[in-house]
């Protein structure tokens, strides 16, 4: 029972090539609101089943799970597209559950931790159609110059981005600081894959901020968000900075 | 006290706020309240500077259990006068200089948050504080230079920019997670307290800790002050605003030199880290200034001019001078900000007059000047090797009669007399009608400088690091083998002395060999103006690396 049932975690905890799956199905989903619902969704699924599976995870899947997290960090760096993006990104970090789950204190806290990883994706998912709305299509480069064309816009896409990446003082950053403290002593490779994949977060998450947000303005004016349509998404990056801070207890 | 230590950190922050929540009409009015909050926040460090050399005791502000430590010592107390300074000059500056600029507030609030984290690095008195701080540090950085959101390139090198320092992040962490590991506790004082008791505890694979987690600090501080090897991020931030370049290089870039420092209750233990951090500081020393003499842009030259500054710093470290670096800091700081600010006054005058020294037959033919005269060549040379050395010799021992058991401060001494010889060798080649004149001021200016580098070097010790034991386990962990010591000072400085008297003898005589010397200057000319071909490599290896990926992405059909 233990394996094929890591094998359907696998589905929702991504792990190659299991994870082409998820990329795929989130490239055919047309509306927003699945979008958002599949990446809110689809890791709580895995922590489901995998809560219910006896025992911790082998460190064979530790080191699958940390591997597939930079591959895919690897792999978004040459990205383009936004919504092409925000799965890769997402099934680095989801795989990184599986480390978590190793550590974390109970299966709650893994669940928070979750919606924390997802939640910059699901905001990411909406900036996206929005970007898609203005120009076309989301695509760096081809959508440059959002911070002059739509400031309010650019500047929740930057904040997205940057909590996707796991800057502090966003929730990803004290997760990964928090299960590299705990993984190094156990099993120091699969550590170092995990700061590599952090990196390539990085790069991967500026390499889409450059192709977006720099560049002149566009020729035809475009219409920005409106105060209210800011402040919300802008709500939601502060309070996850807040959980981001909150969730500092863990470390200890 | 207990309220001043988070002030300055929490009067930028709160002036930053309230800058960006201006309202819209009146943010170009609202940046008085970021230059107001850059002058409380300098006075709270003057005040925290103040009380510090009053001879208060060190102790902790906490705001948490686990994090959120903030330290009240004497590193942390200058180096917040040191921050809060800097910024308010930037800040001062930056309100005619970036008044045309799109984003003008926004500049402002960056400019706020750099410095509220810069300072809430040096105050940092746990692992977690410290990581954010220096987390953001980067981050920040990125966007300082990038202001101009219209600009690839200023993006371009931003990225560089933020790409390595994440890379120097990465060490950190991974020093943080080893020490909470052997200790339990993120606290910089209680992982100190546990290693002065236990220094010879082992980490993963059996290696020594404190040895492992030093060689990791050390890396981080490589990234951040531009060693050799990861320092082509400095020269090419040139495209970003004028006063963060001012900003960078007399902060931001010294956090290296900060960080040594903060870890030095680590070092003590250390037995070998401390020489490779002399070996790097020097490499990047020397590079740094060969590449700073190949620049015809006076921007670049001062970026590779800091490498080099911070080279020394870092060797300064390695020699275990840890204080005097910190002075380096400091010094290099208020001198490469001026240079900065300057700049564009500089840039102004060359388009009058290009500085450009004339030829000898021009100038008396056409300007009907005297040639310049030269006294003996022997004399001159005789005159670069003793002088300078003389007056470092004093200058030391009036400080510390039991100078030289200090291997570090020999090492210091045979730096300045290279560079005082250099200085007065200069003076030779220069074109004067007294040369004995300018010589003689040019002698005075340099015992003033090296008396107040002496005392002054000396002064931070003592406030800095007021134990004297506790000095000498830092100048013991730099130390090497006296034999082996004593073998490299006696090599160097025949090196030195025949160096020296060759190029006076070519100076005044001409040279041998023109043909052979020449194809090996031109082959080494290429060689630093291409800046030995990192930069070329790094692009070329981060050009590879998308095109693998972007080959990956096509092979798995972007799945």
């Amino acid at each position: 029972m233990t394996l094929p049932g890591y094998l359907v975690v696998a589905l929702f905890l991504p792990l190659f090539p299991f994870s082409m799956l998820f990329n795929r199905l989130y490239a055919l989903v047309g509306p927003l609101w699945a979008r958002m619902f599949l990446l809110l969704v689809w890791p709580q699924l895995g922590l489901l089943v995998l809560a219910a599976l006896p025992g911790q995870p082998p460190n064979w899947v530790v080191y699958w799970a940390v591997v597939t997290a930079c591959f895919y960090a690897f792999r978004a760096v040459a990205l383009r597209d936004l919504t092409l993006w925000i799965a890769y990104m997402a099934t680095s970090a989801w795989s990184l559950l599986w480390v978590m789950a190793l550590f974390a204190p109970g299966d709650r806290l893994l669940v928070l931790q979750a919606v924390a990883f997802s939640a910059p994706f699901v905001l990411l998912a909406w900036l996206a159609s929005r970007i898609e709305a203005l120009f076309g299509a989301a695509y760096a480069g081809a959508s440059g110059g959002l911070a002059q064309t739509a400031p309010r816009l650019s500047v929740l896409l930057v904040f997205s981005i940057l909590a996707a990446v796991g800057t502090p003082l966003f929730p990803g950053f004290f997760a990964l600081l928090a299960t590299i403290a705990h993984l190094l002593p156990v099993l120091p490779g699969a550590a170092l894959v995990m700061l590599t994949a952090w990196l390539l977060w990085a790069w991967a998450g500026v390499q889409m901020t450059r192709g977006l947000v720099v560049g002149p303005a566009a020729e035809e004016p475009k219409a920005d968000l409106g105060l209210a349509a800011t402040l919300l998404p802008g709500v939601l990056l502060a309070v996850l900075a807040a959980a981001g801070v909150a969730s500092l207890g863990y470390l200890a | 006290m207990e309220t001043l230590v988070p002030l300055v950190f929490l009067v930028p922050l709160a002036s930053a706020l309230l800058t960006l929540m201006a309202p819209q009409g009146l943010q170009r009015d609202s940046v008085r309240i970021s230059i107001a909050g850059a002058v409380a926040t300098f006075l709270c460090a003057s005040g925290l500077l103040g009380l510090a050399l009053a001879g208060h005791t060190a102790s902790e502000i906490r705001f948490g259990s686990t994090w959120g430590v903030l330290l009240f010592d004497p590193l942390s107390s200058l180096m917040a006068f040191v921050v809060s300074g800097i910024s308010l000059i930037v800040h001062v500056y930056s309100r005619r200089y970036m008044a045309e600029e799109r984003g003008y507030a926004t500049f402002f609030v960056l400019l706020d948050l750099m410095t509220a984290a810069l300072l809430l690095m040096v105050a940092a008195g746990d692992l977690i504080t410290l990581l954010i701080a220096w987390h953001l540090i980067g981050v920040l950085l990125y966007f300082l230079l990038g202001h101009d959101s219209a600009s690839h390139t200023a993006h371009r090198y931003a990225t560089w920019t933020l790409l390595t320092y994440r890379f120097g992040d990465l060490p950190l962490l991974l020093a943080a997670a080893l020490l909470y590991h052997a200790f339990g506790t993120w606290s910089l004082h209680g992982i100190f307290a546990q290693l002065a008791g236990t220094p010879d505890v082992e980490t993963l694979f059996g290696l020594p800790l404190a040895e492992s987690v030093a060689a990791l600090v050390a890396l981080s501080a490589f990234a951040r002050s531009a060693q050799f090897l990861l320092h082509t991020w400095l020269p090419y931030t040139m495209s970003g605003p004028t006063p963060v370049s001012a900003l960078m290089h007399a902060g931001i870039v010294n956090a290296g030199g900060f960080l040594i420092n903060r870890f030095a209750p680590l070092f003590v233990h250390t037995d070998s880290v401390l020489h490779w951090i002399f070996v790097v500081g020097l490499v990047t020393a020397v590079i740094g200034s060969v590449l700073m003499l190949a620049q015809n842009d006076i921007k670049k030259a001062l970026g590779y001019s800091t490498m080099g500054q911070m080279g020394f710093m870092i060797m300064e470290c390695g020699v275990g001078a840890f204080s005097l670096a910190v002075y380096h800091l400091m010094a290099h700081g208020l001198f490469k900000g001026t240079l900065f600010l300057g700049a564009g006054g500089v840039i102004g005058e060359a388009r009058k007059d290009d500085g450009v020294p004339k030829d000898d037959l021009y100038t008396f033919v056409v300007e009907r000047r005297s040639a310049r005269q030269r006294q003996p060549w022997l004399l001159m040379a005789a005159v670069t090797l003793v002088v300078p050395v003389t007056i470092l010799v004093l200058a030391h021992w009036l400080v510390a009669e039991d100078f030289f058991q200090k291997q570090g401060a020999v090492v210091l001494l045979f730096f300045g007399w290279v560079t005082g010889a250099q200085l007065i060798f200069s003076t030779y080649r220069m074109r004067t009608e007294n040369i004995w004149r300018l010589m003689g001021l040019i002698l005075f200016s340099f015992t003033i400088v090296v008396l107040g580098y002496t005392f002054i070097g000396h002064a931070f010790d003592v406030f800095l690091y007021p134990d004297e034991a506790f000095r000498s386990q830092i100048y013991a962990a730099a130390g090497i083998d006296i034999f082996w010591f004593d073998t490299l000072v006696i090599l160097m400085s025949l090196v030195v002395v025949l160096g020296w008297l060759v190029t006076y003898y070519t100076e005044q005589n001409g040279r041998r060999w023109k043909g052979a010397l020449n194809t090996l200057w031109q082959g080494f000319y290429t060689l630093v103006s291409r800046e030995f071909f990192v930069v070329n490599a790094y692009a070329r290896l981060s050009g590879f690396l998308v095109a693998a990926a972007t080959r990956l992405n096509v092979l798995l059909r972007w799945s």
